[in-house]
């Protein structure tokens, strides 16, 4: 035995590795299912291919019956969206192949793509585009549809040129404005025809190479069905949709209002559009783009919140109006009477 | 013998094909030659700042060591790991780039590195070099429980085994259980050239482009990660998840390299045993042997060595120039400088640019060096980030970035980048660009007006794409 040596230290030596392992109480190698583990290579269920699970701030409602503009759908070969009343059959062999992203925090929408399906063998290729702009959130300085499509034309890239300016015109019996613009480069050219709807303003682009491929694209929008109350500089809802008035939700039509409190996400900017009933009582609420954590403290902030009924023609009316929680860095639209009151 | 009518309609059909051929769009390819990438920034070059030049050089070579667990010159690494060097991930052109032709972490398992570790099926010697991500926590049965959303890295590697790290002995994730449930995704190296630039664009200035860039009839309408603390606007990562270029280094010399510093002061276990409160086994840690943070400042040095290796990286980052345009071959043919033109034309016309912005502005004044003072960032992006589809979407959130939310990746450099994409899942740009559409993208009109021009056309602006 070598001098010094004691058999308990050797002893305690040997051990000491597995003192540690005990500590993690399970063999290195052969780790219990569960965080990154598992033994499972034959998994009875896959996490689905092609499918956004996990979500930043995004979409959602308070029921899921009210029409949202996000909501139009092209089936059978029709876009229809319910929240504005569009229903919109595209060419023959024509089709939306990808569906657009959400709102935006700056409240844009993609409400429909539409393109030639695949084995399409016309000639020309081309596009139709149909957006909508939230006129209570548009950082954009334009308070309506005629206003924004002004800011358009005036604030061209440089990489196009102006076709055909702002024109008044009119599909499917409603006003529209329309004008059109052109990339000599790309010899690509871009018709643009805008309404206003539930102060929204709805724009339909289409797009080509082909002048006369984009306009018998637009003559087929004659036949579509818009509300009664679209135009440039109209579409204030009113009808069977409620009344919309930009920043409604201030103190002189409001009785009763409890700020939200944001605990996780604070920074980003959280459009919100509600629907007031006629007694005062916020019956909808739709956030354009929100994180859960969010949507709920405005949910418990806005079952609180009391207006004044609001009064049209002597009668109470519902009013949608829109409120921007959160950070909006960004510069707000102008107030215009085109879209307040 | 065929009659010559029908002879000469054999060779027009010939000569058509032949022409539909010449005129097919193709990536002219990773470009070869030295552009000069890689150099620091020509302020820094004259030692403007005095010292300035010394913290280049200095970073630079930090950021090329192999660091050791123990014993060695650069301790700390592990117990998990990626790579053990910054630059074996971001080596192509230069050191600072993005993931080489030939992968290094290929060599690892089994060698001296990790020896006692396998190959996962993701890492291929000519491949993208990658870090692994699980979308989900397995749940006790083994199987992906999409109720717990994990995303955080899994390290590919770990010290057991290795002659520097003891009876340190831990298992990899369970990378072949998460391809079967279809709960993995990856990530490449991103390029930190030009990365000082990116750093000094003042926010103002980012939220400017970005209302500048809202008059688009394409659908597209950006927003920014912000920073969690102070609410700014964050902007180095796949969904610009790290605020400044010290947060960059720090997060990855800890995530990456398992190496504890000053930003990030302990060990990294896995996601899974941090939720399962397994952490490291204590024969696993303190590994180098000298205590927490592994990577620290040196108040007995002088000079840069002074540094910690996080500042150190930081420094390199931010003081490396972009990386310059060149000129582009294409069949062994250099193509034309009318074709590149056209191209730059066509990617702003169709609406390429109005993400990938050419510059989205120039930079504040600097207190660091010249080059970064009033300069135009001509980074082909707007450090926003934009709904990308459920294409490429990762399911992975992070920060206030959706899984299908990306920051628009700066094109600068992409003339000599061989992967593509966040996950690297293609070499070749037209499937690059494809993959901009999928339910969901803002990118499908764009992508649409791509598919609407002549092949000619896309040529060139694929020419464009690889003079970057």
């Amino acid at each position: 035995m070598p001098v010094g040596f004691s058999p308990l230290a050797g002893v305690l030596a040997l051990s000491m590795p597995l003192l540690a392992w005990g500590q993690n109480a399970r063999p290195p190698q052969n780790p219990e299912n569960g965080g990154d583990f598992s033994s499972n290579v034959q998994p009875l269920t896959k996490v689905p291919e092609g499918v956004i699970l996990v979500k930043g701030a995004w979409s959602s409602a308070s029921d899921s019956v009210t029409p949202m503009p996000e909501g139009g759908r092209v089936t059978n070969n029709v876009f229809s969206d319910p929240y504005f009343g569009i229903s919109y059959a595209p060419p023959s062999g024509w089709t939306q192949k990808f569906e657009g992203p959400p709102p935006s925090d700056s409240g844009r929408y993609v409400l429909a793509q539409i393109r030639p399906a695949d084995g399409y063998t016309g000639a020309t290729r081309g596009s139709i585009l149909i957006t909508a702009h939230d006129m209570f959130f548009t950082p954009l300085p334009a308070s309506n549809a005629l206003q924004l499509a002004t800011y358009m034309t005036k604030n061209l890239s440089a990489d196009y040129k102006l076709e055909e300016p702002l024109t008044p015109t009119k599909i499917a019996g409603r006003p529209f404005t329309f004008y059109a613009y052109w990339s000599p480069v790309a010899q690509l050219h871009w018709y643009v025809a805008t309404t206003q709807i539930r102060c929204h303003a709805v724009e339909f682009v289409a797009s080509s190479r082909d002048t006369k491929l984009i306009e018998s694209l637009l003559l087929g929008m004659d036949k579509m069905t818009l509300p009664a109350e679209a135009g440039p500089s109209a579409g204030l809802g009113g009808g069977a949709a409620p009344v919309c008035i930009k920043d409604y939700a201030s103190d002189k039509n409001m009785t009763t209002r409890v700020e939200p409190i944001f605990t996780d996400h604070k920074f980003n900017a959280v459009p919100v559009r509600i629907i007031i009933d006629k007694k005062g009582k916020v019956k909808h609420t739709h956030f354009l783009s929100a994180f859960p954590d969010q949507a709920k403290a405005i949910t418990d902030a806005l079952t609180q919140w009391r207006f004044k009924p609001y009064i049209r023609d002597g009668q109470p009316v519902e009013v949608e109006t829109g409120i921007m929680f959160g950070r909006a860095p960004r510069p707000r639209a102008p107030a215009a009477n085109a879209a307040t009151e | 013998m065929i009659k010559k009518g029908r002879l000469a309609s054999v060779l027009t059909l010939v000569a058509l094909f032949l022409a539909g051929t010449a005129f097919a769009q193709t990536d002219p390819g990773v470009q070869g030659g030295n552009r000069g990438t890689g150099v620091a920034l020509s302020s820094v070059l004259r030692d403007d700042n005095p010292g300035i030049l010394a913290f280049f050089n200095d970073g630079l070579s930090r950021f090329q060591e192999v660091e050791s667990v123990s014993g060695g010159a650069n301790n700390g690494l592990g117990p998990r790991f990626n790579s053990n060097s910054c630059s074996s991930c971001h080596a192509q052109p230069a050191v600072g780039g993005t993931g080489a032709a030939v992968n290094p972490q290929f060599a690892f398992a089994g060698s001296s590195v990790a020896p006692k570790d396998a190959t996962p099926f993701f890492i291929t010697a000519n491949g993208p070099t990658r870090e692994a991500r699980f979308p989900f926590f397995f749940n006790s049965n083994g199987s992906a429980n999409t109720n717990a959303p994990n995303g955080g890295v899994e390290d590919v590697f770990t010290v057991s085994g290795r002659s520097d790290a003891g009876v340190c002995s831990l298992p990899q994730p369970s990378f072949n259980a998460a391809r079967s449930a279809n709960n993995i995704i990856f990530r490449i190296p991103t390029p930190v050239f030009g990365a000082g630039l990116i750093e000094n664009l003042d926010d103002s200035t980012l939220l400017n482009n970005q209302a500048k860039n809202f008059n688009n009839n394409l659908g597209i309408s950006g927003t920014f990660n912000r920073n969690g603390n102070d609410g700014t606007i964050s902007r180095f990562g796949w969904k610009a998840q790290n605020k400044s270029l010290h947060i960059f280094s720090g997060e990855a010399y800890n995530v990456e390299m398992g190496i504890s510093n000053l930003l990030f002061t302990q060990d990294r276990p896995l996601p899974g045993e941090d939720q399962m409160q397994r952490g490291f086994p204590v024969n696993c840690l303190n590994l180098s042997g000298g205590g927490y943070p592994e990577d620290a400042n040196n108040p007995g040095s002088q000079g840069a060595a002074v540094l910690d290796d996080v500042s150190a990286f930081a420094n390199f980052m931010r003081t490396i120039a972009p990386a310059p345009t060149g000129p582009v071959v294409l069949n062994g043919n250099t193509v034309s400088a009318t074709s590149i033109s056209n191209g730059s034309a066509l990617f702003s016309s169709i609406g390429c640019a109005t993400c990938h912005n050419p510059t989205p502005g120039s930079t504040q004044k600097s207190n660091i060096t010249g080059s970064l003072s009033n300069a135009p960032v001509n980074a082909f992006s707007d450090i926003e980030v934009h709904h990308m589809g459920a294409g490429l979407a990762d399911n992975v959130s992070q920060g206030g970035a959706g899984s299908d939310q990306f920051r628009t990746a700066p094109l600068w450099g992409l003339g000599q980048r061989i992967f593509l994409l966040h996950d690297g899942r293609t070499t070749d740009l037209l499937s690059a660009i494809q993959s901009h559409e999928s339910n969901g993208s803002e990118a499908n009109t764009v992508e649409q007006n791509f598919d609407n021009l002549n092949s000619s056309q896309q040529q060139d602006l694929l020419n464009f794409l690889r003079s970057l």
